[in-house]
């Protein structure tokens, strides 16, 4: 029970903190629920929100949606509220009993304060501006352009979720499941060998190179911040290419 | 790029507004306007694409048989939608007369807000981890010809990843993306902003309609509001509404700011009219959300049993209640089958 209520308020507190909707979305079904004569429109834009936040918080049902949906996601229970609705109709309840040049002013008003209760979405906080229409990092697309089509390879950490959106014919040695294995010191796995050597500042090519070989890691992509014991030709790879920030090496046998 | 974010428009409006008139037609829903008939064919689109797709994908079924069955589908929609030219007509004169009625303070500010957004997002990116997934899912689909055989991270052979196979949203616009010979990060990235964020915010419009009835001056003013709470929200990846600004493309971006909006329209319109279309639309709808997540099956049963059931007790129509159980069948059905092969 401490659990659950546990991640309800840090699931809340995520989705409402920082920004003061939470507390207008309150004053918007009361405004309404006085306002309104409708009894449905009081039902649908009122009532159903507030059995929402009942059925988010109460332990009952929200241990059993957290069974279905998963406890990592039960924040999703707060998108049935219907903010988007609720919140404008409360507005408008308001403008409604204004007339010309008054309710134009207090539209206004209105939307510089449900502005400044919220917090900005599209902000550089967040986004970063697109240099290809890929709308991934460029650094990937760099690295693509000198790696071949249809090879199997090993990339860094910081290309592996985008480098695929590029070139779909790539494949790749380790997808995101393999970040799990950082923080194991031991291990008899020799894919679990091979990725954690391949995240070491000082790569030994002792290890790597023999384990990416039985791989069949035809290329390697390191940031080109990485140091190496042992020489890459003792190994059957030579250095391939290199971009601005990564190396990338390819097997000797590649043609 | 500006040529195939037309394109895609084109086919992704032009269609969904045709097949809405055949769909609005069969279910003698007249008189209800352009952009009703956009969102009910885009939800007949959704629908029928869930119900060819899990079946295609059990049945390890090519992509490129997916895509010409599901074209002929679509295409039969829109091409059925043009042989009702009339209702087309008189929406189009409906529209010309009351056009100058729709240039509204608050009109106005709902429109410079979105198209603000529009060009926003077009010129920035947000990277988007879960991309990895979805996005290479509609890359392999184009590419390998194969529909989710293959673990899209890495691009090696895996079993079906269960809790996604009956909601794989990245197939439709693998789907645009065949059509139209752009690679599908590209569609999802930069195109499908272009289509779905005006879809979100037509939803809104329904709801001001339907809300307001002819008071144009409190629709806009309505759409305004609406539109602002999804530029100014909190809650970065957990809120629904950000969802439309940072990951239009993410079929659960898609259910909370388009679905989940458009299932409280279809509840708002069956109170006043309780016809047999408005139902077929909110189970069309319903259907339609399966597609986007699995999210979408268990969220939308939720909560469009708990509206229902509110506003059943209030109308003391038990008919309404059973309706509205009709309506969310789809969902149901999917999650028996979704419990079954997750546990």
């Amino acid at each position: 029970m401490e659990e659950f209520f546990k991640i309800a308020k840090s699931d809340f507190s995520q989705t409402f903190g920082g920004a003061f909707l939470f507390p207008v979305l309150l004053i918007s079904i009361i405004w309404i629920f006085r306002q309104e004569k409708d009894w449905m429109k009081k039902i649908l834009l009122c009532i159903l929100p507030l059995v929402f936040l009942f059925l988010y918080w109460c332990p009952l049902t929200g241990l059993l949606f957290m069974k279905l949906l998963g406890e990592n996601v039960y924040w999703r229970i707060l998108w049935l509220l219907p903010m988007a609705v609720t919140v404008p109709y409360a507005c408008c309840l308001l403008l409604k009993k204004l007339y010309g040049i008054k309710r134009q002013c207090v539209f206004l008003a209105l939307l510089a304060a449900v502005a400044l209760s919220g917090k900005a979405v599209l902000s550089e906080e967040w986004f970063e501006p697109s240099l290809n229409a890929y709308k991934i990092p460029q650094n990937v697309i760099d690295v693509c352009e000198v790696l071949p089509s249809h090879i199997h390879a090993m990339v860094s950490n910081r290309l592996m979720p985008y480098i695929r959106m590029y070139d779909p014919t790539i494949t790749l040695e380790y997808g995101r499941n393999s970040l799990g294995y950082n923080g194991i010191t031991e291990t008899e796995s020799l894919e679990q060998i091979l990725y954690l050597e391949a995240q070491k500042s000082e790569i030994d090519l002792s290890v790597l190179a023999p384990l990416a070989k039985e791989a069949g890691c035809a290329f390697l992509v390191f940031s080109n911040n990485r140091t190496y014991i042992g020489d890459w030709a003792d190994y059957g790879y030579r250095e391939y290419g290199n971009t601005d920030e990564f190396v990338i090496f390819a097997d000797e046998d590649y043609e | 790029m500006r040529l195939e974010i037309l394109l895609t428009a084109a086919i992704f409006f032009g269609g969904t507004f045709l097949s809405g008139y055949a769909l609005r037609h069969a279910l003698k829903l007249k008189k209800e306007g352009i952009i009703f008939s956009i969102v009910s064919g885009a939800m007949l689109w959704w629908a029928v694409l869930e119900l060819i797709l899990v079946p295609m994908t059990m049945a390890l079924a090519s992509f490129h048989s997916l895509f010409y069955l599901y074209s002929a589908l679509t295409a039969a929609m829109t091409v059925a939608g043009c042989f009702f030219r009339r209702d087309i007509l008189e929406d189009m004169k409906e529209l010309k007369r009351t056009a100058r009625e729709y240039m509204t303070p608050g009109y106005v500010i709902a429109v410079l807000l979105i198209c603000y957004q529009l060009y926003f997002i077009h010129h920035h990116m947000y990277l988007e981890w879960d991309d990895t997934y979805y996005v290479n899912l509609a890359n392999e689909a184009v590419h390998s010809d194969k529909i989710y055989w293959i673990y899209p991270e890495t691009g090696a052979i895996a079993d079906f990843d269960k809790r996604y196979v009956l909601s794989l949203w990245p197939i439709f616009y693998a789907w645009l993306s065949r059509i139209t010979g752009v690679l599908p990060t590209v569609m999802a990235h930069t195109i499908l902003p272009w289509l779905l964020i005006p879809l979100a915010y037509m939803v809104y419009v329904l709801i001001g309609k339907e809300l307001f009835g002819e008071d144009r001056q409190m629709q806009g003013m309505f759409l305004s509001f609406a539109v602002l709470l999804h530029l100014f929200m909190s809650g970065e990846h957990t809120s629904g509404l950000t969802f439309l600004s940072i990951t239009p493309w993410v079929g659960k971006g898609v259910l909370a700011a388009i679905l989940l909006p458009l299932l409280f329209y279809w509840i708002l319109r069956s109170i006043r009219d309780s016809s047999f279309g408005c139902w077929m639309l909110l189970g069309t709808t319903c259907l339609g959300g399966c597609l986007l997540s699995s999210m979408g099956i268990m969220l939308t049963p939720l909560f469009v049993g708990t509206a229902v059931f509110l506003a059943g007790i209030r109308k003391k129509s038990f008919q309404f209640l059973l309706c509205g159980a009709a309506a969310c069948l789809p969902c149901i059905l999917l999650g028996v089958f979704y419990i079954y092969l997750t546990h």
